[in-house]
């Protein structure tokens, strides 16, 4: 396994794609943390980042996914490496072997954003110090999505040779989770793994009008839905043995 | 002479198709053993389900006198080296740096590659990326990654694709030393007749996926002194084949 994960750091050089993910990020910082912060946002700003955040994940998280799991398998389909591969190792280690390495380049991402975003709210002064358990709690609320959202992705890229099928398929994906965000009905959210940053979200804005805007709004803590991340983390181990399954029987 | 492939009635279908039809091969060791057919007689895929990459319907495969199984694979494939279908590799890495990438996988001393880049011919082209070569410096590479772990056995399919005239005439000349200068065994398939008869010792003729003639070819030539080779060839395929 060590070899493998070694030799996918090898063929990624000069594909850049470690720069193509940063940007995305840097995207996604700029979009969340851009604007006028006023007496309630610095006031509130920890949690108004807990509750702003995914929604914004639920667009830029499973475009990072996308990317990763695309560019990393479209390697391998180009080259029509898959079957010189195979011939020399393991199909289900390679399948595990680059499952890992890009968990653990989107990983590095999801980091950088995080601490950039602490960073941020740091400098800017927001009041008190960041609420170190809720934001545990919002790390596992955004890594298990991602993963579900991540194997569903890789799965396809590994699986078929025509990486449009995986753009689409995110793109889709992307806007349909970030619809269902704004349905009433939580269950498109939790039938969707693009949708699962929205199910999972746990601080609420309650009070706010049209008129009176933030006067007398409040950031409150909803439910901590610890057994829909159960389910989300299932659904993310059901979605790795299919494709390793789909991925180990295909003939080359 | 020592078997080191045998298989008993190997058979691939896909669906109504049966590409390869209940199909007996033997290889000797130290031998060239030319694989000859059509298009589509069902080479191809007899070459991946002994390397494993296709499963067969029915049928027995051993190699190295193991038979074939999920247990027994990384051991057997170990002793391969194959080129399958020409594969393109990583364009944006070197020639060496796509070495280095198997060679990792297969465990074997970094100094391989120099060896192999230097058998191939392709020793003052290796810092150049691959997506600039032509498709013979690939075909090169592709026997350059085959012959890395120096294997017991060695599968080509089809490895003159892609070359000119006297890349097709260093290629041959390259494949009739492999067994005497690192004793390795051969199989090499194509569908050029005259191809065969200038590499192979021992040829096997497959049409419509089945085994149509299988031996030395000098004995082939034997059969019938009337005809000429093509002519036999014809008759065994009942196909017209490229001379």
């Amino acid at each position: 396994m060590k070899a493998l994960l070694f030799c996918e750091y090898k063929k990624t050089r000069r594909r850049w794609l470690f720069p193509a993910a940063l940007l995305l990020v840097a995207a996604k910082l700029f979009w969340a943390l851009r604007g006028h912060y006023d007496a309630f946002a610095l006031k509130n700003g920890w949690m108004m980042l807990l509750y702003q955040l995914p929604m914004i994940n639920t667009i830029f998280l499973p475009l990072l996914a996308m990317l990763v799991s695309s560019r990393l398998s479209d390697l391998e389909h180009k080259g029509a490496m898959f079957k010189q591969l195979a011939a020399v190792c393991d199909k289900g280690k390679l399948y595990d072997a680059k499952l890992l390495y890009g968990l653990g380049l989107t990983g590095l991402c999801m980091m950088i954003d995080l601490a950039v975003t602490i960073g941020f709210g740091y400098a800017s002064g927001f009041a008190g110090g960041a609420p170190v358990g809720l934001y545990l709690i919002y790390v596992v609320f955004t890594a298990v999505p991602t993963l579900t959202v991540y194997c569903f992705q890789y799965m396809l890229a590994m699986c078929f040779q025509n990486q449009a099928v995986t753009f689409l398929t995110g793109i889709i994906g992307t806007f349909a989770g970030l619809f269902s965000i704004f349905l009433p009905s939580v269950w498109l959210r939790r039938l969707l793994p693009f949708g699962h940053y929205g199910a999972l979200q746990f601080v609420g804005l309650f009070g706010w009008t049209k008129v009176e805007r933030y006067a007398n709004a409040t950031l409150e803590i909803m439910t901590v839905d610890w057994g829909f991340c159960l389910v989300s983390a299932a659904v993310a181990a059901a979605l790795y043995v299919l494709g390793r399954y789909l991925f180990v029987k295909k003939e080359w | 002479m020592k078997e080191i492939v045998r298989t008993e009635g190997l058979t691939k279908r896909y669906g109504e198709v049966c590409s390869v039809n209940r199909l007996d091969m033997c290889v000797s060791e130290g031998r060239v053993y030319g694989f000859l057919g059509p298009n589509g007689a069902g080479k191809s895929t007899t070459l991946k389900m002994l390397l494993n990459l296709v499963t067969p319907t029915a049928g027995e495969i051993e190699l190295f006198g193991q038979r074939m199984s999920a247990r027994s694979r990384r051991s057997i494939l170990q002793n391969i080296g194959s080129l399958i279908e020409s594969p393109s590799y990583y364009g944006h890495l070197t020639a060496r740096e796509n070495l280095e990438i198997l060679q990792t996988l297969l465990s074997v001393p970094k100094a391989n590659i120099g060896e192999v880049l230097r058998i191939v011919r392709l020793d003052g082209q290796e810092k150049k990326r691959v997506a600039a070569y032509s498709l013979g410096m690939k075909q090169r590479l592709g026997l350059a990654s085959a012959l890395l772990s120096f294997p017991k056995l060695l599968i080509l399919d089809e490895p003159t694709n892609g070359l000119d005239p006297a890349g097709i005439q260093e290629m041959r000349e390259l494949i009739c030393s492999l067994p005497k200068a690192y004793g390795m065994t051969v199989i090499v398939s194509s569908h050029l007749l005259s191809e065969i008869d200038q590499m192979a010792e021992d040829i096997g003729i497959i049409a419509n996926g089945r085994m149509m003639y299988q031996g030395p070819l000098n004995r082939l030539h034997e059969t019938d002194k009337t005809k000429s080779l093509e002519e036999i060839f014809l008759d065994l395929t009942g196909k017209e084949m490229s001379l």
